[in-house]
């Protein structure tokens, strides 16, 4: 009883950091649908043009700033529009999917403004 | 029992246990068939998208006469003479994503037996269609005009030699000359497009020095996408030279004379040295004759996935379709291609599917360096697509502001053709 309570017990923690785990990495799959709104402005390859390459970043920094847009904390109201229906899951996607990839041109380093 | 009336029947029961849920099953041809009419940001991006991630397991045919494709978003600012013609013409580079690009032009859509005529008689069958054709003009909706007239009088508001028609008159044209625009009636391409253009004649002739001529808009709308940043900006840098004339003002378009090079109004008979009639629009012709487009001449949609209303068959987004609060724009028909798109591998491939998500911007070119932008997020709501957050370019805005928003809008072009054509 005690040991197949454990187990039960260990099945939900279990259970629990899968999720925390797919929350921190990200749905790949949802993330490169969302990611398609993106690249509409945002170059696939990386390259600059006008509007910042979003390529390659590091996962926590993408979701930090685009959280900062949906939050209206930052100002471009193309980008405020682009975050303002986002889940926590949804960003998450999205940094996993485009933390994934690397650029074929320009920088990758996120901007601070 | 026959051949021929065994296999009805094997299908008939197959069919009434749910087995043939996927059309390609159903149609017994391997591969799952997806055919797109038209080739521009609706279609294109909807084609390559499909090939893109089906990586194969779904056949995408696209039908578009065009081996590159100019696109009407910035062609103001060739207008202008901001970008060259090269600048905006995009060849499609579709072939890499597993697209057949069909050179041709579709004539008939046959939707019960799922086939698409093309000009040269062959016929494509599909499981699903997309129906991409843009709009076509309403050439009989201003008194006087006509298609042979718009040789004379350009529309330029298609792809094409009308724009170079255009930019050639305007061009042309020596200080003191009158521009009559006759701008069009809702619902239309391109929203702001009419004033963008405005801006855009008004800047060749600053820059040719003119301090003598005018261009009169004679508008059938009593206001204008952006309207209160667009009416700063020319003040500010193009003072006494644009007059907007709204109903009350001109009390109603009577006709032009292409003739004559004569518009007139209730109001008076302007004698003009270019005419540009941006007349009434509806949905493309091949979408009319296939029965897709309601009372309005547009296509009515399901708000959740771009489907057509009128066919479950059939998919019709970009401009020909009514996406509610959605304007018609190149960023929206991009937009709505990405759901549809996912609808149709989801449908053909069995690939997962998301609620729908729709947004749009319209950069709209002022002068050098001033930029104005309107745009928003939609998501379907009580059978329509509906804005859930929108922004509009304020005047009074700082220089940093506007030059800004210049950067973005040539980025944004760069980005989104990149995407659709490349």
């Amino acid at each position: 009883m005690t040991r197949s309570g454990g187990i039960a017990v260990l099945a939900v923690l279990a259970a629990q950091v899968a999720a925390a785990d797919a929350l921190r990495i990200g749905d790949r799959e949802l993330g490169e649908y969302l990611s398609s709104e993106c690249v509409t402005c945002h170059q696939l390859s990386g390259r600059y043009d006008g509007i910042p390459s979003i390529v390659g970043w590091p996962p926590d920094s993408f979701i930090a700033i685009l959280t900062d847009y949906r939050e209206k904390r930052r100002e471009n109201p193309v980008m405020r529009s682009i975050a303002v229906k986002f889940t926590d899951e949804e960003i998450a996607a999205l940094a996993a999917y485009f933390g994934s990839m690397a650029p074929t041109t320009g920088s990758l380093a996120p901007k601070t403004d | 029992m026959t051949e021929l009336t065994r296999r009805r029947f094997t299908a008939g029961a197959l069919a009434a246990t749910g087995i043939l849920a996927a059309p390609a099953v159903a149609r017994g041809k391997g591969k799952p068939r997806l055919v797109v009419i038209g080739g521009g940001p609706a279609g294109a991006t909807v084609a390559k998208y499909v090939a893109k991630d089906s990586q194969g397991a779904i056949d995408v045919t696209m039908v578009e006469p065009l081996a590159s494709f100019t696109t009407c978003f910035h062609s103001n600012l060739f207008l202008g003479g901001f970008k060259g013609w090269e600048q905006i013409t995009h060849p499609y580079k579709l072939a890499s994503y597993g697209v057949t690009h069909v050179r041709q032009m579709a004539t008939g859509i046959d939707r019960d037996k799922r086939e698409v005529t093309l000009a040269d008689g062959t016929k494509l069958a599909y499981d699903r269609l997309v129906v991409a054709p843009g709009i076509d003009l309403k050439f009989d909706s201003v008194p006087g005009w006509s298609e042979a007239a718009a040789e004379v009088m350009p529309h330029a508001w298609k792809p094409g030699p009308q724009m170079q028609l255009l930019k050639a008159q305007l061009d042309a044209l020596e200080d003191g000359a009158t521009i009559v625009m006759v701008a069009p009636p809702n619902p239309y391409r391109c929203p702001p497009g009419p004033y963008e253009r405005a801006s855009c004649m008004a800047h060749v002739l600053k820059a040719k020095g003119h301090t003598q001529s005018r261009i009169v808009i004679i508008d059938p709308k009593d206001r204008f996408s952006k309207m209160a940043a667009f009416q700063e900006g020319w003040q500010k840098h193009y003072p006494g030279m644009i007059e907007w004339m709204d109903p009350k003002m001109h009390g109603g378009l009577k006709s032009v004379d292409p003739a004559a090079m004569t518009v007139t109004t209730d109001l008076e008979t302007i004698k003009a040295d270019l005419v540009n009639v941006i007349p009434a629009q509806m949905a493309g012709r091949i979408a009319r004759e296939a029965g897709l487009v309601n009372e309005t001449g547009y296509c009515p949609i399901d708000a959740t996935n771009m489907r057509s209303k009128l066919d479950p068959n059939i998919y019709v987004l970009g401009d020909a379709a009514i996406a509610g609060a959605m304007p018609k724009s190149a960023f929206a028909a991009n937009s709505q291609a990405k759901v549809v798109a996912m609808m149709v591998r989801g449908e053909l491939a069995g690939a997962r599917t998301f609620p729908a998500r729709y947004a749009n911007t319209c950069w709209s070119v002022i002068e050098t360096d001033d930029t104005i932008k309107v745009g928003g997020r939609y998501e379907a709501k009580d059978g329509a697509i509906a804005e859930v957050e929108g922004f509009v370019s304020k005047p009074g805005e700082d220089a940093a502001t506007r030059r800004q928003t210049s950067e973005e809008n040539i980025g944004w072009y760069s980005g989104i053709t990149a995407d659709i054509f490349g």
